[in-house]
């Protein structure tokens, strides 16, 4: 799009007049231009706990592809890795990111994703062969340039058979005085006996709200450790998935959320059982401090095809002052009678004035206990980042807001 | 002598319940005191209340150690003046490594005020040289420092990690509170080595216990006995060996003879 249009100047034409500038191809044009149209008919979605009313999208000015930055060894491509922003590798991949664009995350599902499918200029490609194993993490960062931008950056990874690697997507801006949005939508498919290690990072500055779409696609025998960190912005509104729709696939999913201020952030992770003898796990953390508030909408679906399914659910929350508050609303729904095994815990609560007495006898004042307890509350979550630089900077982010 | 621990006519009540009646007592700079005493007698709160729990209100009585009244200080400060409580139930912190966990406490016993904290805080060598030191000598494996604190620990290990702590914190006085109980005879053996080593005239110990078998481990200069709320007997080494044999209810009886 161009750099300055804003969104009530927006119209179908000039949209498919702008994909044809860019020489998109026409799939992707007529893509554009339904979406387009759904978003143009479609009424505000009826998100009860996510407060929008701060947002006025017309006013907003699409960015172009500012600020996207791919961190990685660029000698992978020597592999047949393909990491690269994701409409130079329309050009090269088209048919790659025809079949798999769009079959993750629904673009018609409602106006914010009509908005995404489409808008998107940023984003990237990355496409890992059969057979080959990066350990390095491969990483992209995604910024927002101004106040009253938006930007809708799109995250494609593809990993074929036996194929492994590590995958940190972060969104990061200053902080904004006046409103801006980013609509990222993050897809993962994984092939069969692939492993993908997948690290969301979520730390806007203020001001940004954040209404976002990611869901992984696993194979059979495919596992996924995924870590949802969340910690930026004014208002968030993530929908995420882990359809487990190959046998025996596997999905351990770490979340961390920190609220402070007036934030609203919201989490809806579902895990989508499909094939058989499929394993899910999943652990969200919240703190809430000052008057924040977040919710956990999370889901575990059991479809009908699924057979000896085994899950495990727990969200614990942490209040660090009385007028901070979360909201956990966990769902089951189960339409086979073939479960192997279910779980669910769930706390919620204050800091543990034991272990603060605990920690105080031993000379740590009460706030560095507080501190220790909750840095120690997201440890698991934290211990997943691969790069010890952005661990250590999450870690004064998560400090700061103690 | 301000190494002493000096206890005034202490009385605490938890909610409406009075708890110490006028405690009495004095630990001795250097000494090992024991207090034994039927259970419900009032021995972990009398250990809180010197450590400073928030939940006990003290309602009379004075706590004397390094030369103030400690019952104003925050259980931190009392720390920080080498007061060590090893707990009966020593506390889970997830997430919260051992080794984490033992040098934020040891940098905030170095911490000086006006300092930069990084200016007082620990070498890292020389607190992995220590750590590993202290763990050896109480036969700890060297991959319980990156356990997280007391999560999963079985009770013998909570109570080495306690003794960690207290080698490692260097306290001048400790209250240790049925540091005995839940544990086996090895691991009582070497609990026990580890307070030895550091018994002496740098260190008072008091040493609550329900059974007279932690002392043939570790040997008391004075024994004293609580009953409901109070110190009621006073004596020497041969008080817990007839307080072993007989039991507790002739000194009951006696008191309540005597009355
Ligand atoms: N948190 C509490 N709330 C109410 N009563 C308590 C609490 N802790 C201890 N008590 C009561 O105080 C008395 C003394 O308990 P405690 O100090 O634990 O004794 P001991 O350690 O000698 O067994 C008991 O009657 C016990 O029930
Ligand atoms: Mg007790």
């Amino acid at each position: 799009m161009k750099q300055s249009i804003t969104l009530k100047d927006l119209t179908a034409d000039l949209i498919v007049e702008q994909a044809h500038a860019e020489q998109e191809p026409g799939w992707l044009a007529e893509r554009r231009h339904e979406a387009w149209t759904f978003f143009a008919q479609s009424g505000p979605p009826e998100w009860r706990r996510t407060d929008l009313s701060g947002l006025a999208p017309d006013a907003l000015t699409l960015s172009g592809s500012v600020g996207t930055e791919l961190i990685w060894d660029a000698s992978l491509a020597d592999q047949g890795i393909v990491f690269k922003p994701l409409r130079q590798a329309l050009n090269s991949h088209e048919e790659l990111i025809k079949a798999h664009m769009d079959t993750a995350v629904a673009p018609l599902d409602h106006k914010f994703s009509a908005l995404r499918a489409a808008l998107w200029t940023d984003g990237v490609l990355l496409y890992v062969p059969k057979n080959v194993a990066v350990d390095t993490p491969i990483h992209v960062r995604y910024t927002l340039p101004a106040d009253h931008h938006m930007i809708m950056p799109r995250t494609l990874v593809i990993l074929e058979a036996n194929a492994s690697a590590t995958v940190i997507e972060e969104f990061v801006s200053a902080d904004r005085s006046e409103q801006a949005l980013a609509a990222p939508v993050t897809e993962l498919i994984t092939g069969p006996n692939s492993t993908l290690r997948f690290i969301s990072v979520q730390q806007w500055g203020d001001g940004v709200y954040h209404i976002g779409g990611q869901k992984a696609v696993l194979g059979n025998n495919a596992s996924l450790e995924w870590t949802s960190l969340a910690l930026g912005a004014k208002v968030q509104h993530i929908e995420a998935e882990t359809t487990l729709k190959g046998n025996g696939s596997r999905v351990n999913w770490l979340g961390a959320t920190f609220a402070n201020g007036s934030q609203v952030l919201v989490t809806a992770p579902w895990l989508r059982h499909i094939g058989h003898n499929a394993e899910s796990f999943m652990q969200f953390k919240t703190v809430v401090n000052d008057t924040a508030y977040s919710v956990f909408d999370g889901m575990i679906k059991i479809e009908h095809e699924s057979t000896a399914t085994s899950t495990r659910l727990e969200e614990h929350a942490l209040h660090l002052k009385p007028g901070a508050r979360n909201d956990s609303i966990p769902g089951l729904k189960i339409d086979t009678n073939s479960v192997l095994k279910g779980g669910h815990a769930s706390t919620s609560g204050d800091v543990d004035d034991e272990q603060l007495f605990y920690m105080q006898t031993r000379g740590l004042s009460k706030n560095e206990a507080r501190r220790m307890i909750v840095m120690g509350f997201f440890s698991p979550a934290l211990d997943t980042i691969p790069v010890e630089a952005l661990r250590h900077q999450l870690e004064a982010v998560i400090e700061a807001k103690i | 002598m301000s190494n002493d621990l000096v206890i005034k006519d202490l009385c605490a009540n938890i909610g409406d319940n009075e708890i110490l009646k006028g405690v009495n007592l004095t630990i001795r700079g250097g000494t090992i005191h024991a207090i034994m005493g039927p259970n419900g007698s009032g021995k972990s709160t009398l250990a809180h209340v010197i450590a400073g729990h928030p939940d006990y209100e003290v309602t009379a009585g004075e706590i004397w150690y390094g030369g103030q009244n400690i019952l104003e200080l925050e259980a931190d400060e009392r720390s920080k003046l080498g007061l060590f409580l090893a707990f009966q139930y020593p506390v889970a912190v997830p997430g919260v490594t051992v080794a984490n966990f033992l040098r934020a406490a040891i940098n905030a016993h170095r911490a000086e005020e006006g300092k930069d904290p990084k200016a007082t805080a620990i070498p890292m060598a020389e607190f992995r040289k220590m750590l590993r030191e202290g763990m050896k000598t109480l036969e700890m494996d060297e991959g319980f420092a990156r356990r997280y604190l007391n999560e999963g620990f079985s009770g013998g290990e909570k109570k080495r990690l306690e003794i960690l702590q207290m080698t490692m914190l260097k306290p001048g006085m400790v209250v240790m509170d049925e540091t005995d109980s839940g544990l086996d005879i090895d691991a009582l053996r070497i609990v026990a080595e580890g307070v030895n080593r550091l018994a002496g005239p740098e260190l008072g110990a008091l040493v609550i216990t329900h059974y007279q078998r932690l002392l043939n481990y570790i040997k008391p200069n004075f024994v004293s006995v609580m009953m409901d709320g109070r110190i009621v007997r006073d004596g020497g080494p041969e008080l817990a060996l007839e307080l072993e044999e007989k039991g507790y209810d002739w000194l009951r009886e006696e008191l309540a003879g005597a009355a």
